[in-house]
């Protein structure tokens, strides 16, 4: 049984989604501020943590930044905020996927089934060790290294280097990469956008001027030697 | 127009005003220059006439011989243009042969002359300005000389084209003058309207400069609290929807999860309360689309995010995923458009919705990308739309009156408008059309979308 921590101020919706998420047969734990979400998933780590942005003492954009510190563990935000500087920042502070209130549960527990999925990937593939100059990706091990020193990089950055790194200098477009990585048929391009920022970071030299992780304007993504 | 006809007015102002004064004083100084000119000129031939008159009076003696009267004004000073002329006893004397001279002089004159009255007349003689002066002499002869005036009539002549020719280009002037003054008081007005067209155009942070033009100070000052005014009101209208849209939210979620819980135990629970909970969980589904339109709605004004969109796999999707078959996707709209991903597909998604609440489903869906104008046609095939309602169908709020609507598929009313919101935030329009052979078509065409 999959184990989710909700982290929401509000005890009515933090109640109901424990109830929905535990029909759906996860074992849900609910934390009303950051500060009690963070000591729960130091003492018995969930497999996912949703988390509210609007929280009292320490917000949610913080929470996110201290739980991605911590590990890798899937994040996702619900938030009834929907700006677009908002979604930016909780995506480029950690969090792997954005939904805004109300959110269905069929949507939620969707969500909470790809996240799954890319975890479980990295543990089943068989494939060796591919090479983008200074750059390997052993999907099998689920490491990236770069000069040969380990890059530390969440299960959503992994998985989406790997979809990019099987083919090599092909272009993918945001919406393939968010119906493979995410499972979104149809979804917000900014996920894909925030994520490849996040990992020129960790692996490119100069991420204003990428040599490996290249923007083909209009058109996608694509990973290069 | 209305501007231009107050340009027109003023330059048509100046040009008659400065006509009126300019040709005023043409004609008064015209009256003068002739009045003294014609005076200079009759004084001088009245004093050159009573000097011959002089010399041929102490010439003449009691008994003359005709020839020394001739020979009298032959002998006199009289330049080209006068020409002197005896009358002695009813005889005419000439100093020049011809006899046509006589005929100049009036028969009223020679009365008052005979008479024994000087007098000087102006006569026109063959059709030329000519001045008669007539002397009496002694024992009832009369001088008479004949003067042409045709060197007069020519300076007069000149005089007369300068003039007007003068008034003319002070007219022209007085149009130039107006033209310039009108162009120049307009000037800040031309900012108001500018100003006024950028708003218009959405510019809403445009605001006029109120030290530009001190003069109008008072018109910049409350033309831009007018559209302080303005922009903040209807800021406070998108701000209100937002925040209500958003404070519905929280509790929505609330509801949803709640409600999920419910739908899960539905078989468990008696016929009422899952007839019941049905109803709320249908209800909580139509709630959240309305506060999802809302806030879609509120955000109308943001321009469209164009990239590069395979809109036929696009339509393709949105059919799938309302069941609807995606062979009903056609046209030659293949390739990349250049349009909102989101937008566009809210736009096929609530087209699609709107036929199968009031279309008994969409029959056709043609996408084409002609010229760079992308169309999208959604055809269904149901009692069509009234003309009435082709007037307000992209209205909010508005809902079908169709007997075939099905009230628990219809929406707010708010999924045409946000058709029409999507399609403006691209440029483009949404119509609404009857199909040949029954039925609506709903056209949304997008400009600017070739990549």
């Amino acid at each position: 049984m999959s184990a989710v921590l909700v982290i929401e101020d509000d005890d009515r919706i933090r109640l109901s989604l424990l109830l929905a998420l535990e029909d759906e047969g996860y074992a849900a734990t609910g934390a009303p501020t950051a500060e009690e979400g963070l000591a729960a998933q130091r003492s018995r780590p969930a497999d996912t943590v949703l988390v509210d942005l609007m929280l009292p003492g320490i917000d949610g954009f913080e929470c996110i930044r201290q739980l991605r510190r911590a590990d890798d563990v899937p994040i996702v935000v619900i938030s009834a905020r929907d700006d677009t500087q908002d979604i930016v920042e909780a995506l480029e502070a950690g969090a792997d996927d954005y939904l805004v209130k109300p959110v269905a549960v069929k949507e939620l527990t969707a969500r909470l089934r790809a996240l799954r999925r890319r975890a479980r990937v990295v543990a089943d593939d068989e494939v060796p060790v591919l090479r983008f100059g200074a750059l390997e990706i052993s999907p099998e091990a689920g490491e990236v290294r770069l000069h040969g020193r380990p890059v530390p990089v969440t299960r959503t950055e992994f998985q989406l280097l790997c979809e990019l790194a099987e083919h090599p200098g092909r272009v993918l477009s945001r919406q393939q990469l968010l119906q493979r990585v995410w499972g979104y048929d149809t979804g917000d391009e900014r996920l894909v956008d925030v994520h490849v920022g996040r990992l020129r970071q960790k692996i490119e030299a100069d991420s204003g001027a990428p040599r490996h992780l290249v923007t083909v304007r209009g058109l996608g993504y694509k990973l290069q030697r | 127009m209305r501007r231009a006809g107050l340009r027109v007015r003023v330059i048509a102002g100046f040009a008659a005003g400065a006509l009126a004064l300019s040709a005023t004083m043409a004609l008064v100084s015209f009256q003068v220059v002739r009045r003294s000119l014609l005076d200079e000129r009759e004084r001088t031939a009245v004093r050159a006439a009573y000097y011959d008159a002089e010399v041929v009076r102490s010439g003449l003696g009691s008994a003359v011989q005709p020839d020394t009267v001739i020979g009298l004004l032959r002998a006199l000073d009289t330049g080209e243009n006068r020409r002197a002329v005896l009358q002695r006893d009813g005889e005419w004397y000439s100093r020049q042969a011809d006899t046509g001279v006589t005929d100049a002089i009036p028969a009223a004159l020679q009365r008052r002359a005979a008479e024994g009255v000087p007098a000087v007349q102006r006569v026109l003689a063959d059709g030329r300005a000519t001045l008669v002066v007539a002397v009496p002499l002694p024992d009832g002869d009369v001088l008479y000389e004949v003067d042409s005036m045709q060197e007069l009539e020519h300076t007069l002549g000149v005089l007369t084209g300068v003039l007007t020719a003068v008034a003319v280009s002070t007219a022209a002037l007085g149009a130039l003058l107006g033209w310039y003054a009108s162009r120049y008081v307009l000037r800040p007005l031309t900012r108001v309207a500018d100003a006024a067209q950028e708003i218009a155009g959405g510019a809403s942070k445009y605001r006029l400069d109120p030290a530009a033009e001190p003069d109008l100070a008072r018109l910049t000052t409350s033309f831009n609290h007018m559209v302080d005014e303005l922009s903040a009101r209807v800021e406070r209208d998108r701000r209100f929807a937002a925040d209500v849209s958003h404070e519905l939210r929280s509790p929505l979620q609330t509801l949803a999860a709640a409600a999920s819980v419910l739908e899960r135990r539905r078989d468990r629970l008696d016929d009422r309360t899952a007839t019941a909970a049905g109803l709320v969980t249908d209800e909580i589904a139509r709630f959240q689309k309305l506060v999802d339109d809302l806030l879609e709605l509120s955000r109308g004004d943001r321009p469209a995010a164009r990239a590069a969109v395979d809109v036929p796999a696009l339509a393709r999707q949105v059919c799938r995923d309302r069941q609807v078959p995606e062979g009903i996707v056609g046209g030659d709209g293949a390739g990349p458009w250049l349009v909102d991903r989101r937008r566009v597909s809210q736009l096929l998604g609530n087209l699609l919705d709107n036929a199968q609440a009031y279309g008994g489903g969409a029959v056709a869906v043609r996408l084409a990308l002609v010229d760079g104008v992308g169309r999208i046609e959604v055809d269904d095939e149901g009692p069509g739309v009234s003309p009435d309602d082709k007037q307000v169908i992209f209205g909010r709020f508005v809902r079908g009156r169709s007997a075939g609507a099905r009230a628990d598929s219809a929406g707010a009313g708010l999924g045409l408008a946000l058709v029409a919101q999507h399609a403006a935030a691209h440029g483009g329009t949404a119509t609404v059309l009857d199909r040949p052979g029954g039925g609506a078509r709903f056209l949304v065409e997008l400009p600017g979308c070739a990549p």
